[in-house]
This record gives C-alpha cells, sequence and structure tokens, in this order.
C-alpha cells in the first residue's frame, strides 16, 4: 500500500535532442513528458489516458524504474525513488505482452519471483491461493502457458504482478490485445481484483472506455502534458479543453465551429455554409458578444429536437438511423453531420425539417485558438 | 443494376469449409449487409461474387447470368477495401480518374472530369482534387477511395469493412456520411461488416453469417426484434443481451417460466401463451435486453429482486450495471451518471415488453412477448 506522487516530472530522450533541433521544432516541444505533476492516493485506481506517443507509457515506465527521469522527482510513500533501482521499488508490473517462462507451470510462473526471494514454499504456496481466485485461474496452476487463451495469459500476468502484494501495480495496456468480449471480461475483473486487494494501481491506456470504467481518477494527456485530472463524471461532464472533450465519450460529443450573432437580446449559433441558428444557452450571456467565434461542443445525447416551437431554424433530417438500443437523428451543417441520439423509438423522415435545442448545462464552449474551454 | 443469386455455394480452404451450402438472394438495388463475427465466412463470400475467389460447388449469378466461370474484370463489379489502396503519386481527382481510363472502361477526358465532378459533390471531397492522398485525413482518404467506386456504374458495388480501420470517432461519423449518400448510389451494393451497428444503420436487409452460414436474413428490425436464434440476439445490440434459463410450467389456462434458480416467476404476456404451451419442451430461455431492466438502490416493492453489483461501467453514453442474482450476471443499462460500489445490493424488475423465448434446448426463436403488436407496428412502418 503506497501514496504515489510525481512532481514536476520531464523526461527527454537523448536522441531526441538532436533531431528536434535539425528540424528546427519548437523548443517546448522536445520533451516527451513535460512538468507532471500528480498525487494518487493510497489504494486509488488512476488511469493514464491518451493517444499514442502521447507520454503515457513512458510516465509509467519512470514510475517503475524503466527510464531515468529527466527532471523532476517521484515518491512512492514518502521515499524519493528517483535512483532506486526497480527491484527496491515493491512495485508490480503487467504489460501488454504476457511474458510467461513457457516451461514452466502457471504456478511455478506465478512462484518464480518469490522463490528468486528465497521465500519459504508454504509462503509461497499461500500467497498463489489468495490471487489465483482473484483472476479466476485457479483451476489453470498445472496447466502450461502454451494451453491457455490471451485473456487467461493476461490474467496469470497480472495474478503475477500481485502476488508479491507490491505496493503499487503498475498496468500497461494490459487489454489491447484482447478481442471485444474476453476484453470486457477481464476489465471486470480487474476492478474487482483491485476492490479486494486495495493495492494503488496505475493502468495506462488509450481506450476511454476502459479508463472510464477502470479508474477512480482519469489523468488525461497530450503530447507529454497532462491536460485534466478529474473522476470519469468530471472529465465526461465538465472537459477542461476541446481535446478532452472530443477524446472522451462515445458517440462522439460534436464539435463545430461557430459563429455568434446578436439578434434582438438573444445570442445565437450560426454556422458556416448552412441556415441553421440555435440559441444560446442563456448562462453565457456574459461571456459571449456578436460575431465571436468559438467551437460549441455538445454531446449527441444533449441535441434535443424540439417539440415545441423554439428560435431555432428548422433544418431537414439528414441521415435517420435506427440502432436498436437508440435512435440516431444528424443534420447537415455546412460540411460536418450534426447528430443527436435518444433512446425513445421515435421515428424522422429523410428531408423532414426539424427544430434543435442543445441542453441547458451541457453546452459547451471552446476558443477556436487554443481550444480552452470558455467558462461562464 | 442487378440482382445477385447464390445457389448453394461451397468453398473449401483445406479442410476447413470457409462457406458451407450458402444460397441468397440480393435483390436489385438493394444495400445488402453481411454481418458476423471474424471467421464467419463473409469475405470469401465477397470475394467469391467478384471473382476474386471460385467456390468448389454452386452457383453465381448476377443479373440472371451465371458468372461461375466470368473473370473478375468482366462482371462489372466495383470493389472497396478496408484498406483503400490510393495511388500515393496521383491526385484525388486522378486516383478517382483512374478506372475510367483504364483500357477496359476507357473513356474520354471530358466524360471523365463530368463524372468526377458530381461525384466529388456528392463525397464532398470537390475542394480536394488537387491533393495526394498523403495530404488527406483518414476520412478524406476513405471518402476519395469510395469515390472511385462510385464513379463508374457498375452491376454491383462490393464494400469490404470500409469503415474499419478508422478509429472509433470517425467510423460514427463516417457512418452517417456514407448513410446520407446511400440514396445516390443507384447499384445493388453488398456490404460486409462485423460492426452491429454499421449493419443496423446501413442495410435494407442484413445476411447473419456463422461458420460459413447463412443463419438469418431480414431487416435490421427483425434481428433485433426477432432474432431466429440465441447467436443472432447475442450480436445485436450493447450490452449483449441476457439470456435467461428457465423451466416452462404449464397451467389450464396460463403458463409461466421460473428462472433465476427457480426462484422468479414470469408471465408470458396473453398473445404467447398458447405458442409457449405448445412448444415441446420445458426448457425455455428467455432473452432480455439490458434496457428492459430496471433499477433501484432501495427496495422501491415486493416484486423487485435483490442482487448485488458485480460492475459498473461506463461506456461513453451510457453506464453498463452487471449485476449478480445467485449465480447469474445480468447486464443492466443505467444513466450515464449512475455511481455505485461493488458488492452493494441492488434492486431489478424486468420489463417483459420485449422479453424474446427461445427453445432452451435448440437456442431457437419461439415467440415474443407482444407479437402481435410489434408485427402490426411493423406492417405499418
Amino acid at each position: 500500500m503506497a501514496q504515489l506522487i510525481l512532481k514536476n516530472v520531464y523526461k527527454r530522450y537523448d536522441g531526441q535532442k538532436k533531431k528536434m533541433f535539425k528540424k528546427k521544432k519548437k523548443k517546448e516541444n522536445d520533451f516527451a513528458v513535460k512538468d507532471v505533476s500528480y498525487e494518487c492516493q493510497d489504494g486509488e485506481f488512476i488511469g493514464i489516458l491518451g493517444p499514442s506517443g502521447c507520454g503515457k507509457s513512458t510516465t509509467l515506465r519512470m514510475v517503475a524504474g524503466l527510464e531515468k527521469i529527466t527532471a523532476g522527482e517521484i515518491y512512492i510513500g514518502d521515499v524519493l525513488i528517483n535512483d532506486l533501482q526497480p527491484k527496491d521499488r515493491n512495485i508490480g508490473l503487467a504489460f501488454e505482452d504476457y511474458a510467461l517462462y513457457p516451461p514452466l507451470s502457471i504456478y511455478e510462473n506465478l512462484a518464480f519471483n518469490m522463490r528468486a526471494k528465497k521465500k519459504k514454499e508454504d509462503e509461497i504456496k499461500k500467497a498463489i491461493e489468495y490471487v489465483a481466485p482473484l483472476m479466476k485461474i485457479d483451476d489453470l496452476l498445472d496447466m502450461k502457458p502454451s494451453a491457455l487463451s490471451g485473456g487467461q495469459k493476461q490474467r496469470v500476468n497480472i495474478a503475477r504482478a500481485i502476488v508479491r502484494r507490491p505496493g503499487l501495480l503498475l498496468l500497461d495496456e494490459p487489454l489491447s490485445h484482447l478481442d471485444g468480449k474476453m476484453r470486457q471480461q477481464l476489465r471486470q475483473e480487474i476492478k474487482r481484483m483491485h476492490h479486494e486487494i486495495k493495492c494503488t494501481t496505475i493502468i495506462v491506456t488509450h481506450d476511454q472506455m476502459e479508463a472510464m470504467s477502470l479508474a477512480d481518477r482519469i489523468v488525461i494527456m497530450k503530447e507529454g502534458e497532462i491536460q485534466q485530472i478529474g473522476t470519469p463524471l468530471e472529465v465526461y461532464d465538465d472537459p477542461a479543453n476541446e481535446f478532452v472533450a472530443g477524446f472522451i465519450g462515445e458517440p462522439p460529443m460534436n464539435l463545430m465551429p461557430s459563429v455568434i450573432e446578436k439578434q434582438g437580446d438573444k445570442y445565437m449559433f450560426t454556422f458556416e455554409g448552412s441556415e441553421l441558428q440555435v440559441e444560446v444557452p442563456k448562462r453565457y450571456n456574459k461571456v459571449v458578444k456578436d460575431k465571436m467565434k468559438v467551437t460549441l461542443g455538445v454531446r449527441p445525447v444533449d441535441v434535443l429536437i424540439a417539440e415545441e416551437e423554439v428560435s431555432s431554424t428548422p433544418v431537414p433530417v439528414a441521415v435517420y438511423e435506427n440502432l436498436g438500443d437508440e435512435r440516431r437523428i444528424s443534420v447537415r451543417v455546412g460540411e460536418m453531420l450534426l447528430s443527436m441520439t435518444t433512446p425513445e423509438d421515435v421515428y424522422y423522415e429523410t428531408g423532414q425539417n426539424v427544430q434543435l435545442v442543445f441542453h441547458e448545462e451541457r453546452t459547451h464552449l471552446f476558443d477556436p485558438e487554443t481550444g480552452g474551454r470558455i467558462k461562464v | 443494376m442487378a440482382q445477385i443469386e447464390l445457389e448453394n455455394i461451397t468453398k473449401q480452404f483445406g479442410d476447413v469449409k470457409a462457406l458451407d451450402n450458402v444460397s441468397l438472394t440480393v435483390r436489385d438495388n438493394e444495400f445488402f449487409v453481411l454481418f458476423g463475427p471474424a471467421g464467419a465466412g463473409k469475405t470469401t463470400l465477397l470475394k467469391t461474387i467478384a471473382g476474386a475467389e471460385f467456390p468448389e460447388k454452386g452457383l453465381v449469378k448476377i443479373g440472371g447470368n451465371i458468372v461461375n466461370h466470368v473473370e473478375s474484370k468482366d462482371r462489372n463489379v466495383s470493389m472497396v477495401f478496408e484498406n483503400y489502396a490510393l495511388y500515393p503519386n496521383l491526385s484525388v481527382y486522378d486516383n478517382i480518374a483512374s478506372p475510367m481510363r483504364s483500357k477496359l472502361y476507357k473513356k474520354d477526358e471530358d466524360y471523365i472530369k463530368t463524372a468526377v465532378d458530381k461525384v466529388t459533390k456528392m463525397m464532398k471531397i470537390n475542394h480536394l482534387l488537387e491533393r495526394k492522398p498523403s495530404q488527406l485525413s483518414n476520412g478524406q482518404r476513405q471518402r476519395v477511395a469510395l469515390g472511385r467506386c462510385l464513379v463508374r456504374t457498375p452491376n454491383v458495388f462490393l464494400m469490404d469493412e470500409p469503415l474499419a480501420h478508422l478509429d472509433a470517432k470517425l467510423r460514427h461519423f463516417m457512418r452517417g456520411e456514407l448513410k446520407e449518400m446511400q440514396t445516390s448510389i443507384n447499384s445493388t451494393t453488398i456490404y460486409v461488416t462485423h460492426d452491429y451497428m454499421e449493419a443496423m444503420s446501413l442495410a435494407d436487409r442484413i445476411g447473419v453469417l456463422n461458420h460459413g452460414e447463412i443463419v438469418q436474413t431480414g431487416t435490421a428490425q427483425e434481428m433485433y426484434y426477432t432474432p431466429c436464434n440465441e447467436f443472432v440476439a447475442r450480436l445485436f445490440g450493447e450490452p449483449e443481451i441476457n439470456i435467461l434459463e428457465g423451466k416452462k410450467y404449464a397451467r389450464e389456462d396460463s403458463v409461466y417460466v421460473k428462472v433465476l434458480d427457480q426462484d422468479v416467476l414470469l408471465y408470458p404476456s396473453e398473445d404467447t401463451i398458447q405458442v409457449l404451451k405448445e412448444t415441446d419442451t420445458d426448457d425455455i430461455h428467455i432473452g432480455m435486453r439490458g434496457n428492459d431492466i430496471k433499477f433501484a438502490f432501495e427496495k422501491p416493492g415486493d416484486e423487485w429482486l435483490e442482487g448485488t453489483i458485480y460492475a459498473n461501467e461506463p461506456i461513453g453514453n451510457k453506464v453498463i450495471m452487471t449485476v449478480l442474482i445467485g449465480d447469474t450476471k445480468l447486464a443492466v443499462t443505467c444513466p450515464n451518471d449512475t455511481v455505485a460500489e461493488l458488492d452493494q445490493k441492488v434492486y431489478v424488475k424486468f420489463n417483459m415488453m420485449n422479453a424474446i423465448y427461445f427453445n432452451g434446448e435448440t437456442q431457437k426463436f419461439i415467440i415474443r412477448n407482444n407479437m402481435s403488436r410489434y408485427m402490426a407496428e411493423k406492417r405499418e412502418g
């Protein structure tokens, strides 16, 4: 059990520096990880989420001790671990690849590290008997890795990481090898395992659904920098910027370039190449002005079709899709489609005019230059 | 413009039967989706129609003509693959014009210009004509590849997972784009996918394939509301449909099914009673979708069942809660802001409105609740 603290951590790869200068790239770009700070509470489950190349794995590898830290400090508990060997950090690690020892049985695979540390056999047995049911591998202990499916191998891999009861468990894309069903099952098991042993855990993933369903808090990264830290609900409801808004949620948020137009005492969203105009939620009245350019962000579930007369321009339905669990209706706005989804069993003819309303509280505005959120 | 008929197609790769006696008719001008899990034989079937694979047995007919021995290029089909296969050294214009410049279809440049203009306007890529593929986004490349396919007027369009390798976000938008321009495709189209939402959204009709066999053909609504067996029921919808194992008890004028370790009685709707009674097995499975199960954290009434939360997972715009009752796990669709602790108590109630009954021995569809109402609605719709 341990708390993990990162203080202004930077990482620059040596080769990278030269290459970057050659290309005369901007100087701030030459860090793989830039000024990353966060605190992970004892027993907390943290997800580091971002697209490939955002520095999420590098961050994890610095915590594990597999990469040198260029600048900054990392603490586990109150111990500064910058110069500590990986083996002395009391960390359990599981990667995307399982790397099990093929000639050894599953039991021996799990026992291997503890035997290396000269633990007593009965102690080892007790430890394995505790973790095997947690990862649902108690029936597999006598088998060889080659007899196992990918999902089972990953279960063993994770069990091996926790069998020594590390202070900190690090998981790097443990599910990305697996296909749909298996992935979903193992996701549930990992969450339940954490609920049981309450070990401080960090998972690195590029899959927002995985981060949302596993983590207590999510650290969202882009180009080496943290964009937002928050609970799944916070990053979904209250995204810090356009990047987070677009990255979290499926189907994705509608993000449309818009120009605000003042009409009488109302402000309207207008869109290039489209007649569509929708009223700006009143709470933004203080921060918007006539001719202001914004990026409008609204999730498909928060776009509604008005049942009574509203101020927005009627527009024809471009696409109606019945997806069984939900219906999706899209209208054409210039080059883009603006989509809404509803679980209600409704039907709209293509070409039929509808009037749109945006959910008052859950319509977001972003600065089109910086991507930053325009708050009230 | 052609009807496609497949009669008893069998295709073998070594010992593996990739297609097993497949018969299928795709109507003229229909948008037909081949849907199924990986390895089901979808792509092999598509290639058989394209003339890239030749079946050991059976007939392939396009527009009434047997084409088994007609070479691919003479079948007048146009195919889009998952990887777009654009010529990197050619501009968007030249890429789209390329099939019309080939020896086979040689057209004059005026004709080509008109055709390219038309299709690029439709695909909304007419501002990109001078660019090279490397200067395009993935979504734009996909549109160029589709445009190149659509610029000809072949008998048949064949599309093999054209959206599969876009990321999830882009796929959502591209599906809409594709659906929108569907009305301007005036040819029979066969579209392969393993994404149920693509299948439901785009298809006039869907053919579900598994292990090289056609399991069911029908509209998206038929697949979702009246799947022919549990396999098909599981393929459509997120979360996967819950299948409750139960025992049937027939009484004089009623019938009920005991599920969840014989603890819970479920009463079928009036119009299903007779059919269920006549079913020659007592082994009944009930299919119940996640959005037909209500949940509450405080027990609202005696008829609610108690369970514990096994998992509670936000998946985008909804939360899938897995509720454990005895040994049975039920997937329940919840609003996006549902927060819950693992292992906490939860109460659920079934809405029988959309319950689907399967024969427990064969996993085949028997009947669904409110079948008559559903059929009436379907006729109107």
